[in-house]
């Protein structure tokens, strides 16, 4: 029984201790909380976390772990935040919701903390994500992008070096199943996004963006989708995409289905994250290592590669008691020293421009020197604070248009933006 | 006197725990989401506050192609899956009826769909439906790859494959139910029409039809109900895709409410939901209330 006990009491005592002793020897002590979700690798945020607590001992890091869901991780921020909750200090933000959080008060602006030299230091996709209004609210974690996986066995096969333009993509596809498709009938030409929900609006901004196309205005007060460019980058897709190279099985696809013909051999070109080239070239789940290259998705005669943006940003409560010291623990989690920490141990792309230059990043992930000139065509997704509303009546627009092959996108497109508009309105006339 | 006002104060108090019950759980919730849909809100601008703006989220959702469309597809849904699941659980309630040996394992198979949760349901159903690995194509086509059909691709096939989900799923319920109804009828009936010489087609036609009709029209009226709500089927399988030719109303609700944080707004759609139920069970239950009154003369 008081063994029983004293094992209870022990498990509950062992993570308090650390905090109180350390509380009680300091005078000016901090507790941080940092709200951020489940890692996939939670042994090296830990150590990481532990490193920053050794070199600012009057800090401790306290973390609240949030779903990994991203939409979920969003309710449970939006609620603390709309709580004015001040027991939250540091969060991290999805690319997409800066412009909400900023237009509601709820992230600290950091434009005196956050030099525009030092801001220079970071991709830039990454900067302009974390930008509402002339001014900045983030500190990018990392970054993400879209990318063109393809197979190196079967392009140099039929003797072509990787696309440079979607037209050149549909040639190369089209030589390739003529002539694999008679022995392996399962193989298509392109693998995507296109279900409707988020990952369709990443996948069409790509497709929109090498078009020279926009969804919004520059200014973001109109949207655009019935401009030529954006409605023939639209037909591409439909016709070449959806209809023959992806096949209409194409818009039941997320990122794990699309992924999961890659590896298995049953596609030639696919699009996704760089997450996907740790999985493509590990055996366990992949029949295809060694067999992937990595490079700039195609862009059209008229347009240049576009990359959506994705990854985390991290920001600091209106609400905390605390800025000066999340400021620093941002400062330290952002560092060049613990991007090549993230980058050696867990391959997390640095969004600091410097580290695509260092030999032991390379030599640990080969594929960043491929990857950094995607990196540099990221664009981040159209910034509004309604942003989920604008992204859900996309994903309408883009999916009906694919998947109805009768609609006409025109029509379709000039119904969208009146819809668009309507919202875009709203968010005009509210006080800035 | 006294002893009914107390018997009257007494009858109040014991039934003040459940007033308190549905007051709180059922009628508050649903007066605050109506005051919630006579306003402006959206999470994502703060700052444009929350004006009170009359019945202008329901004049916005009469013109909301969206939500027409969204209540077209809900109609057509249930419509099809309730026809089905009625006239599926009445072969399922005839033949479990019958008495053969097994039948107590036969009953208890038959609910085995209904009891397992829906969500689980529908991930097996999108298993079933997907296009590489999928029951469906492995049965129609076997190893003919190049044949295989991406059911969820299809705006129509999609919109069946749910349907046909829904039906695997609900109707043994009505089945339960209609056999609730069969084993009311005395066999003396059936025996009497016997030694008349009606054939077995006579005797459903003019003794288990008219019967049964309360119990058909109580399985009628849940399956109704409850198709109107579907929510979790459309969520696991499509997410309302491809083309919003799976978008049920309560789909567009949930995604209004809090993927988009338009509170007022989709606050006026589960009005608009609750009214039209309302409306449904209404016609149902006068319905089934005058056939029941009809039987009682016999």
């Amino acid at each position: 029984m008081i063994k029983n006990f004293t094992i209870v009491f022990c498990i509950f005592c062992v993570p308090i201790i650390p905090i109180s002793t350390s509380s009680a020897s300091e005078t000016a002590h901090t507790v941080l909380r940092f709200v951020t979700w489940k890692a996939d690798n939670p042994k090296i945020w830990d150590a990481a976390i532990a490193r920053f607590e050794t070199a600012y001992p009057s800090i401790t890091i306290e973390r609240e772990i949030a779903p990994h869901s991203s939409t979920a991780y969003h309710d449970l921020l939006t609620q603390k935040l709309k709580s004015h909750d001040t027991a939250m200090d540091v969060f991290f933000m999805d690319v997409v919701w800066p412009a909400e959080f900023a237009m509601a008060g709820w992230v600290l602006p950091l434009d005196d903390r956050f030099s525009v030299s030092e801001q220079k230091k970071f991709l830039s996709a990454t900067i302009q994500a974390g930008t509402y209004r002339h001014r900045i609210y983030s500190v990018p974690s990392r970054i993400d992008s879209g990318m063109l996986y393809y197979r190196k066995d079967l392009l140099q096969k039929y003797g072509f070096d990787p696309p440079q333009t979607w037209g050149a993509l549909v040639i190369q596809a089209d030589t390739i199943l003529k002539g694999e498709q008679p022995t392996h009938p399962a193989l298509r030409g392109y693998s995507g996004q296109f279900k409707q929900y988020e990952g369709l609006v990443c996948n069409m901004l790509e497709f929109v963006g090498s078009h020279n196309g926009l969804f919004l205005s520059k200014d973001g007060t109109r949207s655009t989708l019935t401009s030529p460019d954006a409605i023939q980058a639209l037909t591409f897709v439909r016709k070449h995409i959806i209809q023959r190279l992806a096949t209409p099985a194409g818009l039941t696809h997320q990122e794990p289905e699309s992924l999961a013909i890659f590896v298995q051999g049953h596609a030639v070109f696919h699009r996704n994250w760089p997450y996907a080239w740790k999985m493509a070239n590990n055996a366990r789940y992949s029949k295809i290592v060694g067999n992937v290259g990595v490079t700039l998705l195609p862009h059209f005669p008229n347009g240049q590669s576009v990359a959506t943006l994705g990854g985390w940003l991290y920001g600091i409560s209106a609400y905390s008691n605390h800025p000066q010291e999340a400021w620093t623990f941002i400062r330290f989690m952002t560092s060049p020293q613990m991007q090549k920490y993230f980058a050696l141990q867990a391959s997390l792309a640095p969004s600091r421009t410097a580290l695509y230059s260092d030999t032991e990043i390379l030599t640990a992930n080969p594929q960043f020197q491929d990857l950094f000139p995607v990196f540099q065509t990221a664009r981040p997704r159209p910034q509004t604070p309604i942003y989920p509303i604008v992204s859900n009546i996309l994903q309408r627009y883009f999916s009906r248009v694919l998947a109805f092959p009768h609609i006409d996108p025109f029509q379709e497109a000039s119904i969208t933006d009146h819809q668009i508009n309507h919202y875009l309105e709203l968010v005009q006339s509210t006080p800035q | 006197m006294t002893r009914n006002s107390q018997e009257s104060t007494t009858g109040w108090m014991m039934t003040i725990p459940a007033l308190a019950v549905v007051g709180t759980f059922s009628l508050y919730p649903a007066l605050d989401s109506f005051l919630l849909s006579l306003h402006r809100i959206y999470l994502g601008l703060p700052t444009i506050g929350q004006p009170y703006i009359g019945l202008q989220n329901y004049t916005m959702l009469m013109q909301d192609p969206v939500a027409q469309q969204a209540f077209l597809v809900t109609f057509g849904f249930v419509l099809l899956s309730t026809t089905l699941e009625v006239l599926l659980g009445l072969s399922i309630a005839l033949v479990i009826h019958e008495t053969f040996s097994g039948r107590g394992w036969v009953r208890a198979a038959i609910l085995i769909p209904w009891a397992i949760p829906t969500v689980v349901a529908s991930q097996m159903w999108r298993f079933i439906f997907n296009d590489q690995y999928g029951l469906a194509n492995l049965l129609l086509f076997g190893d003919q790859v190049s044949n295989y059909v991406p059911w969820l691709a299809s705006p129509t096939w999609a919109f069946l494959a749910i349907v046909a989900a829904d039906v695997w799923k609900t109707a043994s319920f009505a089945g339960l139910l209609i056999l609730a109804g069969l084993q009311v009828i005395p066999d003396e009936l059936y025996d009497a029409a016997r030694l008349d010489g009606a054939t077995a087609w006579q005797r459903f036609r003019h003794i288990t039809l008219p019967l049964i009709k309360p119990a058909l029209l109580i399985a009628l009226l849940f399956r109704t109900i409850d198709a109107f709500r579907v929510f979790d089927l459309v969520f696991v399988m499509t997410q309302g895709g491809p083309g919003d030719a799976t978008q049920v109303i309560q789909f567009y609700g949930y995604k209004t409410l809090f993927t988009e944080g338009q509170m007022g707004y989709g606050a006026s759609i589960s009005i608009a939901v609750f009214l039209t139920l309302l409306l449904l069970s209404v016609l149902y239950v006068r319905t089934i209330g005058t056939t029941l009154f009809q039987r009682e003369p016999a």
